[in-house]
């Protein structure tokens, strides 16, 4: 043992590497911050918000800093003394969600502010909560290490069990921390142990390297291969739980109904998200150094859970009665939309493989904009009728509170994806990916997203006949400035991005292009010509030798 | 006398993991699923452990990764209890039955 720990060099980070890593540092910096504030400042919820405020500022202004360095050095990693991979990535693609998630942050707390605050005494804690859960999602992106890709998934998994119970006193709100805790407590567990059996057959958690080797371990031939396939399933099903895929989808609509609604918003789109682009990220490198047969085999389990996810998600919104829980099943029949184009990096490195990470950064963008829009005039219906969260609550709404029904008018029928709104743009790109990569699959992939995308107009319907041609005798109830305008802003811009769809392709196309390549040890990576002559950026997918070993 | 090698370890690691799925399974006690997480948990741990020590693996990567296996289960492991005790508070009961208001 004393002959393998002298084996490792000395290292520790240098300076430019913690710049590299100066958001999630600035993001750490910020938790410690709110917590120690309640000493200073009290625990007023308008201090705290303000503080969190500050913070975010601060990530945002490293963020782009950042980005700059990205855009003009290419690819960063670091972290890590002698790993081919490295543990973290700073990348166009990570930096892409770290800005959509201090986006997405600033949104979810002013909807905090305007519905719950006033009744919140333990505004610090939520906001920890809330944060701590970001840092561990951006994490989650910046990863192809497995032992780093667990940390990160337990780092973002466990504030958002405890947020999803924040409400203390309310029966539903632990019965929906219970399950999603119990859900994720197993899903872990069973990744934690697919990772040390992968660990035995190919000596290393890094996903490149694994993957490079799969071929020859499967050659070896005999019980390895169910072995190695059941091992990769496992990981893939610590993934699918975050991305809520069926048949790990059980906790979402519980989880969702239980929880505040600001918070359900957040998880819909942030953790998903995460979970989403982690497996686009770790397609991707896995199908580039993977030989065609493996590849064959992911393809088509993905495509296979993608077109169970959006089908069962959008056959079971149809019965809801509560709406959280019909945008619930509806945020999982759209994270079935976007996985059905991670199958597509299947021929990763080619023009089609980042068409279909373009599409998703771009279904992203616009998913997030409908989503905080319409959980937000939920939030905002329900906290005028007393927590009321069932879909006749919002009878009459549309002659009532134009100012509410018509962003969530907009909303919905972007959620559905029919013009003139951004959601139909951004599913047309994914439909157009899906058709380029011209294949068997793909194109019943397309078809199952069309079908699926028919089904789904009937249930968002029932709410718009619900608040345009229901009447109810309720009188219209004053709802908080800062949330209309939140949800109204959500609602034009769905708008804006319709007209302004190609500046918003092309910034996809840019941030999908110049993802970092891992230098595999003794094998210099090629640059990419394709995604080169795709994106004006000099950068490309070239990689760059890190200069960590000097620190 | 025989040598204990990677084999007996790998047959205590999947003992483990079976017994701990069995438990996930059956028991309807929310403590006594998160026992059969901490089973796989720790199958998982002599995994990674026993891997690097006999299969030749450069470095001591199985070790450090075995070291954060038991970090997240601890803070798993009572963030969980946490939620189980407000669980408790509002049914009176830790049986995962019994949370049926959200369902459909």
């Amino acid at each position: 043992m004393t002959e393998l720990i002298a084996e490792i060099p000395t290292w520790s980070p240098n300076a430019a590497e913690f710049l590299t890593f100066s958001p999630e540092l600035a993001w750490v910096g910020t938790l410690c911050l709110i917590m120690l504030a309640p000493l200073a400042i009290g625990r007023d919820a308008r201090m705290t918000a303000g503080l969190a405020m500050v913070g975010i500022a601060v990530t945002a202004f490293f963020t782009f800093k950042v980005m700059g360095i990205v855009s003009t050095e290419g690819p960063k990693t670091g972290l890590t003394p002698n790993l081919a991979g490295g543990m973290l990535i700073a990348d166009n693609l990570s930096l892409f969600f770290k800005v959509l998630l201090l986006a997405f942050l600033i949104g979810v707390s002013v909807l905090w502010m305007s519905v719950s605050a006033a009744k919140e005494d333990d505004a610090p804690e939520f906001f920890v909560l809330l944060i701590g859960s970001a840092l561990g999602m951006s994490l989650m992106v910046s990863t192809h290490n497995i032992l780093m890709m667990m940390v990160a998934i337990e780092f973002a998994s466990l504030p958002s069990y405890a947020i999803v119970g924040f409400n203390k006193h309310k029966r539903i709100a632990a019965e929906a921390s219970l399950k999603y805790m119990i859900f994720g407590a197993v899903s872990a567990a069973i990744m934690l142990y697919g990772a040390s059996l992968i660990y035995g057959f190919f000596g290393t958690l890094d996903v490149t390297l694994i993957a490079s080797n799969v071929g020859p371990v499967l050659a070896a031939g005999g019980a390895n291969r169910l072995l190695i396939g059941l091992a990769m399933f496992c990981v893939f099903a610590g993934i699918a739980f975050k991305i809520s895929a069926v048949p790990f989808h059980f906790w979402c609509p519980d989880a969702f109904q239980g929880a505040k609604t600001e918070v359900t918003a957040w998880l819909s789109v942030a953790s998903k998200a995460a979970g989403l682009l982690l497996l686009m990220r770790l397609a991707n490198v896995f199908c580039q150094n993977a030989g065609a047969e493996v590849l064959r085999g992911v393809a088509i389990v993905i495509a296979v859970v993608a077109t169970l996810t959006c089908t069962i998600g959008n056959l079971a919104a149809y019965k809801q009665t509560s709406i959280k829980r019909m945008l619930a099943y509806s945020s999982i029949a759209h994270a079935g939309y976007m996985m059905a184009a991670a199958a597509i990096l299947v021929d990763a490195g080619t023009v089609e493989s980042f068409t279909a990470i373009s599409a998703v950064l771009a279904y992203v963008v616009v998913y997030m904009l409908m989503n905080l829009g319409a959980f937000g005039v939920v939030a905002l219906v329900e906290s005028r009728n007393g927590e009321d969260d069932s879909i006749t609550a919002f009878a009459g709404l549309g002659w009532k509170s134009p100012a509410l029904a018509i962003p969530m008018l907009f909303c919905l029928v972007s959620l559905v994806g029919i013009p003139p709104f951004a959601g139909f743009i951004t599913k047309w790109y994914l439909l157009a990916a899906l058709g380029e990569a011209a294949s068997g699959l793909y194109w019943a992939l397309a078809i199952v997203i069309v079908i699926n995308t028919l089904i789904s107009l009937w249930y968002y319907m029932r709410v718009v006949v619900q608040m345009f041609l229901k009447e109810s005798d309720t009188p219209a109830a004053d709802v908080p400035m800062s949330g209309t305008l939140l949800v109204n802003v959500c609602g034009i811009l769905l708008i804006v991005l319709l007209v302004l769809s190609n500046p918003l392709k092309e910034r996809a196309d840019r941030y999908s292009a110049g993802l970092f390549s891992p230098v595999v040890a003794g094998l210099a990576a090629q640059p990419d010509e394709e995604s080169l002559a795709r994106s004006n950026d000099p950068v490309g997918g070239e990689p760059v030798a890190k200069d960590a070993q000097g620190g | 006398m025989f040598e204990i090698g990677l084999t007996h370890y790998l047959v205590v690691a999947t003992l483990l993991f079976v017994m701990g799925i069995y438990v996930m399974m059956t028991k309807r006690n929310a403590i006594g699923i998160l026992i059969g997480v901490e089973m796989v948990l720790n199958g998982a741990n002599i995994n990674l452990v026993a891997f690097n020590r006999y299969n030749g693996m450069s470095g001591i990567d199985g070790q450090i990764t075995s070291l954060f296996v038991i970090v997240l289960a601890a803070a798993e492991a009572a963030l969980a209890v946490a939620i189980c005790m407000n669980f408790y508070k509002n049914l009176n009961t830790v049986d995962v039955d019994h949370g049926d208001t959200l369902a459909g």
